[in-house]
């Protein structure tokens, strides 16, 4: 039953870019209301992982299912792995919901513009029931005054917060997180944080690839550690920051760790009160 | 004030309106021919991509003038020697506005090509992105999000095309269309005065371009909106 199957289910995804091999068979499966985040250093393949999913990139093999519906891939003549039908890929987008990290409003578009775009054109509902709900995600983001604002007019956290009421309005099944906290001033990151902790509180299926391990910590039902495309530790947040079996992530937790035991801002300050720490 | 235009002002304004009609009308083409040049330019076909370089090499790099004359005398010439010998005598005469503006569209296609491939490649990659992310089409995305950025990074460069592209309309005189600068020569010739006529004309076109410029304020100020100033 359609009911029974997890939200979202990734098997065995291979992406190589030219000779890189980025992720090199990754699997990961949440169920409804999971918030999984995905660690690593830069390069470990966890923002080609999201990316696979929704695919913005490609996999160049493996299997994705959407609440059981199995996405169609197949292969193009030079053998290289497409998807078989353009607008299931189109469908199954409209169900996920991606926040990027450098927010991508659309810039010729009001903020509320933005957040009724994809539900008018794309669902196809009637504006003004979709500019009822926008104004009702806005004022839930804490940006509602800003609804007839241009992005460009928005502070960062104000963009990203923006960013998200827009996946919001398409009633996303999964929200994919593509480091939504990285191109913040530090000072605006609690903001959006806050938000998506509401979300994941309420029982939204997040899947963040994040910097924040202390946000990772305190929201996530799930933990994966990549390493060099692979799944190198996952489980709860409590095994995997309290007792990493593998050696990397105990390395990778620390030098984390260490620098935002307090958040960014307080880290930053610290680096300032204590110019000789190593 | 004015100078004494012994008559034929009305002949001059009706010159500058089939001027500004002709400008239009290839400008109008221009545009077509540059977002499909610039779409071919981008595109993955090879064959697409060649035919559109060619047309952009080609066209620039031949005088206007040239062209049009071609164009005019020379396609008429060259089907019915075609049609000649194929057994069946056709007689074809080209009208002066349509061979013109489609010779002016032609070749100031192939400039806003180049301004147009610019304008897309302009478009941030995450602007697409997060458009195909929430589910839309290609084809809706482009029609949504693409081009009404395109406009904005395209109209610096098409007001530019615009203003050499309504220039050139003068060189129409030479197959006998009767826009403003005929009707000047004509006019120059019947009184015999050439610096005010010549010199009325050359008004009238700064007219046009200053008055497009403004224009073309206008419509960068509404493409910019919600834009930050640098």
């Amino acid at each position: 039953m359609a009911q029974t199957a997890p939200a979202l289910v990734v098997e065995d995804i291979h992406k190589a870019f030219g000779p890189l091999e980025v992720l090199k068979g990754v699997s990961l499966s949440a169920a409804e209301g999971d918030v999984i985040a995905l660690i690593g250093a830069s390069g470990s393949g966890k923002s080609t992982l999201l990316r696979c999913i929704n695919l913005l990139e490609i996999p160049d093999s493996g299997r994705i299912r959407l609440r059981g519906e199995p996405l169609e891939m197949t292969r193009d003549r030079r053998g290289q792995s497409r998807p078989a039908n353009w607008r299931q890929v189109d469908r199954i987008r409209s169900r996920l919901g991606m926040v990027f990290q450098s927010f991508n409003l659309w810039t010729h578009m009001t903020v509320l513009q933005n957040v009724i775009e994809a539900p008018v054109h794309v669902l196809g509902k009637p504006k003004r029931e979709v500019s009822e709900q926008a104004m009702a995600l806005l004022e839930k983001v804490g940006i509602a005054d800003k609804a007839s604002a241009y992005p460009a007019h928005l502070s960062g956290g104000q963009q990203q917060r923006a960013a998200i009421a827009r996946a919001l309005a398409m009633e996303p099944e999964v929200m994919l997180f593509d480091e939504p906290t990285s191109a913040l001033d530090p000072e605006l990151v609690g903001d959006v944080l806050r938000v998506m902790r509401q979300l994941a509180e309420e029982g939204r299926t997040m899947i963040i690839v994040t910097h924040e391990m202390g946000f990772a910590r305190e929201v996530s039902s799930e933990v994966i550690y990549l390493h060099q495309g692979r799944i190198e530790e996952q489980g709860p947040p409590e095994q995997v920051f309290g007792s990493p079996r593998s050696e990397r992530c105990r390395q990778f937790l620390a030098s984390h760790l260490s620098r935002d035991r307090n958040g960014p801002t307080a880290a930053a300050v610290a680096a300032v009160d204590q110019p000789t720490a190593s | 004030m004015l100078p004494d235009l012994r008559g034929y002002g009305w002949m001059l304004w009706e010159g500058l309106q089939l001027t500004l009609l002709v400008g239009l009308a290839s400008l109008l083409l221009a545009i077509l021919l540059g977002l499909l040049g610039a779409w071919a330019k981008l595109g993955a076909s090879r064959i697409a991509r060649g035919i559109a370089g060619t047309y952009t090499t080609v066209v620039r790099g031949v005088p206007e003038l040239l062209l049009i004359l071609l164009v005019f005398y020379g396609t008429p010439t060259l089907i019915q020697n075609t049609a000649a010998r194929w057994g069946t005598p056709v007689y074809i005469n080209l009208d002066p506005f349509v061979s013109g503006v489609l010779t002016l569209g032609f070749i100031y296609g192939a400039f806003a090509t180049e301004v147009f491939r610019g304008a897309f490649l302009a478009v941030p990659p995450g602007q697409i992105e997060a458009a195909r992310a929430c589910g839309m089409s290609r084809h809706l995305t482009f029609r949504r999000i693409v081009l009404p950025q395109v406009w904005r990074f395209a109209l610096p460069g098409l007001g530019n095309v615009w203003m050499v592209l309504i220039k050139a309309t003068a060189l129409i005189s030479v197959i006998q269309l009767d826009e403003l600068m005929r009707k000047t020569q004509i006019a120059v010739g019947a009184t015999k005065l050439p610096f005010t006529f010549y010199f009325v004309a050359s008004l009238m076109y700064l007219g046009i371009t200053v008055a497009s410029m403004l224009l073309q304020q206008r419509f960068e100020a509404m493409a910019n909106r919600g834009v930050r100033r640098a």
